[in-house]
């Protein structure tokens, strides 16, 4: 018998190795499992220069037994705030957190209506989510909203068809706060002729702030024999809420030839981001997969305009219905 | 069993055909199939770190499908089986405001030695090797909705029998655990999206497994009640699945009562028929 208890002692110690981390759904234990599911999982603090653990006891001194839910929910807004990520979300079914300075502290330098109104005077065809047209001086232009609009492959070659006898094309992705990455993939496959390394990506490999995989290449290939693809020069316009998959975009576009990014830089935003859960049933969105550009530089902090091609929207400018980033573009594809 | 009714079940199952493989002497032994069907439902406490730090809890519900047949080689000492199992599981997370879905597909092929120590009861151990294919789903989650499984695994296996009557109704009770020893796994790196596994990463997928790393017992407790040919099978099937690699830890228990139909087959020749001689060696007994 004795002979028979160490195996069945020894296999159970085994599989209890397997124990899962158990948190209290009352404030500290929620607090706990948010800190920590961010310690383990984030991938920006090292970048950024984050010290998690001096942010724990900042605002664990805020948290107390009787504290209700709205007030709770403050605390770890604020605590997640501290990550400078427009990534990172705290869902309850009262309220959404937001860290907004990215945006909300840069001039609104994008007003569709004045394109419509002014540039196109409301003249301009639309599809699947895109709308495009021919400016002056014979100018194309196609302002893509959202790349959580799925772009079809035959919307494309519509759009690039009819625009293909323009001198240039610019692409308007400001206010562009982001969407699916394989959206980003179809758009770029017009612009290129050969498989082209875009970006890397790296991973979490372990719960340690720099535990990383080695950046892995990320290759987009050009869209399939018969479809429509655009040769000619390229401006893309960007400015501080082009976000996430739209930042992507832009940094990938600048880094092919014959294209150029106009405007403002981007908002950022290059963490994947990854979703997980508090005891109390709220939700929590974080970056999580770190995404480099082609020469494997981050772009979390947004994308600068290519040399020479800064421009700035004034409230004079706004007031008179202009949009000297607009007329910037045209002027680069004009030269 | 009259002919007429082995005739009857043969076109009935006509998957679960046993080739009499008649010699010229007649000698050869018949080794009916014994198969059984049963659906399950009980309770499932779900866990995958890389999907949520929190324990879910729901119900399970499956179908099992279940073989058995005496080896050609050695049918009074070997007997082989085919085990097969869909299940789903939906559970809830303690706030009951998200829900994970499991879907698991398993299958598994056995062989067993069979010793019958004294009348009535017939012990087997055996090995088995199995694949299993499934994945676990959070509705709240955006690049990390799901937790894809699967395995290949080499398993310990084994059957106690135990034939006996409750009153006038003969009932035969068994039990047979299955422990995989080792074997390959399928898991992701700790924060690896599955966009990477699309992109081409496929570094790091597959895992040797032991007991470390991963521990599986599958528990089945069943009583077949003889009212005729055909039986009434009622059952627990009782799963633990843990599991710990890249520093995810996943955790499957379901606990489920089952019931069904059971019974032995044999497909026979109509023109030969069988001979009068011929002995049958039942598939577990």
């Amino acid at each position: 018998m004795k002979n028979l208890l160490l195996p069945i002692v020894l296999l159970f110690s085994l599989v209890s190795c397997h124990d899962l981390e158990e948190y209290v759904d009352n404030p500290e234990g929620n607090f706990e499992a948010l800190w920590t599911i961010l310690d383990e999982h984030y991938c920006f603090f090292s970048q950024k220069e984050i010290d998690w653990d001096e942010v724990h006891d900042r605002y664990a001194r805020r948290i107390a037994p009787g504290m209700n839910r709205e007030e709770l929910f403050i605390v770890c807004a604020d605590m997640l705030n501290e990550l400078r990520d427009g990534h990172v979300n705290l869902s309850a079914s009262f309220n959404t957190s937001y860290y907004r300075e990215w945006w909300s502290a840069y001039p609104q330098n994008f007003n569709l209506r004045v394109i419509e109104d002014r540039y196109f005077n409301y003249n301009y065809r639309q599809t699947s989510g895109m709308m495009y047209g021919f400016l002056s001086d014979n100018i194309g232009y196609l302002y893509y909203p959202t790349f959580s609009q799925t772009v079809g492959e035959g919307n494309l070659d519509n759009v690039l068809y009819f625009l293909s006898s323009a001198r240039g094309l610019i692409i308007d992705v400001r206010d562009n706060g982001g969407g699916s990455l394989t959206n980003v993939e179809t758009f770029v496959s017009r612009f290129i002729t050969e498989p082209t390394v875009v970006g890397y990506i790296s991973h979490k490999t372990g719960p340690g702030h720099d535990d990383f995989s080695e950046p892995r290449a990320i290759t987009y290939r050009p869209a399939a024999a018969g479809r429509i693809r655009w040769g000619k020069p390229v401006v893309v316009l960007a400015n501080r809420s082009t976000f996430s998959a739209a930042n992507n975009f832009v940094s990938v576009m600048k880094n092919l030839p014959g294209v150029k990014v106009a405007g403002a830089t981007t908002g950022g935003g290059s963490g994947m981001p990854y979703s997980s859960e508090l005891p109390c049933g709220w939700g929590v969105r974080f970056s999580a997969c770190s995404i480099l550009d082609a020469r494997r530089e981050s772009t979390e902090s947004g994308v600068e305009p290519s040399e020479g091609c800064e421009a700035e929207i004034t409230p004079a400018d706004m007031a008179a219905g202009r949009d000297p980033i607009l007329e910037k573009a045209i002027s680069l594809l004009s030269e | 069993m009259s002919r007429l009714t082995i005739l009857l079940l043969t076109l009935l199952f006509p998957a679960v055909v046993l080739t009499a493989r008649d010699t010229d002497s007649g000698e050869k032994p018949l080794r009916p199939v014994f198969a059984a069907y049963t659906v399950e439902y009980g309770t499932s406490h779900l866990a995958d770190t890389y999907l949520t730090p929190l324990k879910y809890d729901g119900w399970h519900t499956g179908l099992d499908y279940v073989r058995y047949q005496a080896m050609g080689f050695s049918p009074d000492r070997w007997t082989m089986s085919l085990h097969g199992n869909l299940s789903v599981d939906r559970t809830d997370n303690p706030a009951r405001n998200a829900t994970m879905w499991s879907a698991m597909l398993s299958l598994e092929w056995g062989m067993m030695h069979r010793w019958r120590p004294v009348k009535g009861l017939t012990l087997a151990l055996g090995g088995s090797t199995g694949i299993e294919a499934g994945a676990l789903y959070s509705s709240r989650n955006g690049n990390n909705p799901a937790s894809a499984k699967g395995a290949w695994t080499v398993n310990l296996t084994g059957y106690a029998a135990f034939r006996c009557s409750v009153g006038r109704l003969p009932v035969t009770l068994m039990y047979r655990p299955t422990l995989p020893v080792t074997g390959i796994f399928f898991a992701p790196d700790y924060g690896e999206l599955y966009y990477e596994i699309y992109l081409g990463d496929h570094d790091g997928l597959v895992h040797a497994a032991w007991w470390g790393n991963r521990f599986e017992l599958d528990n089945l407790l069943t009583a077949d009640l003889h009212f005729g040919s055909t039986s009434l099978r009622l059952g627990y099937s009782g799963k633990i699945y843990s599991s710990e690699v890249n520093h995810i830890v996943t955790h499957r228990f379901t606990h489920a009562l089952s019931i069904g139909v059971s019974g032995e087959w044999l497909s026979v020749n109509p023109r030969k028929g069988i001979s009068s001689t011929a002995r049958i060696i039942n598939a577990i007994y």
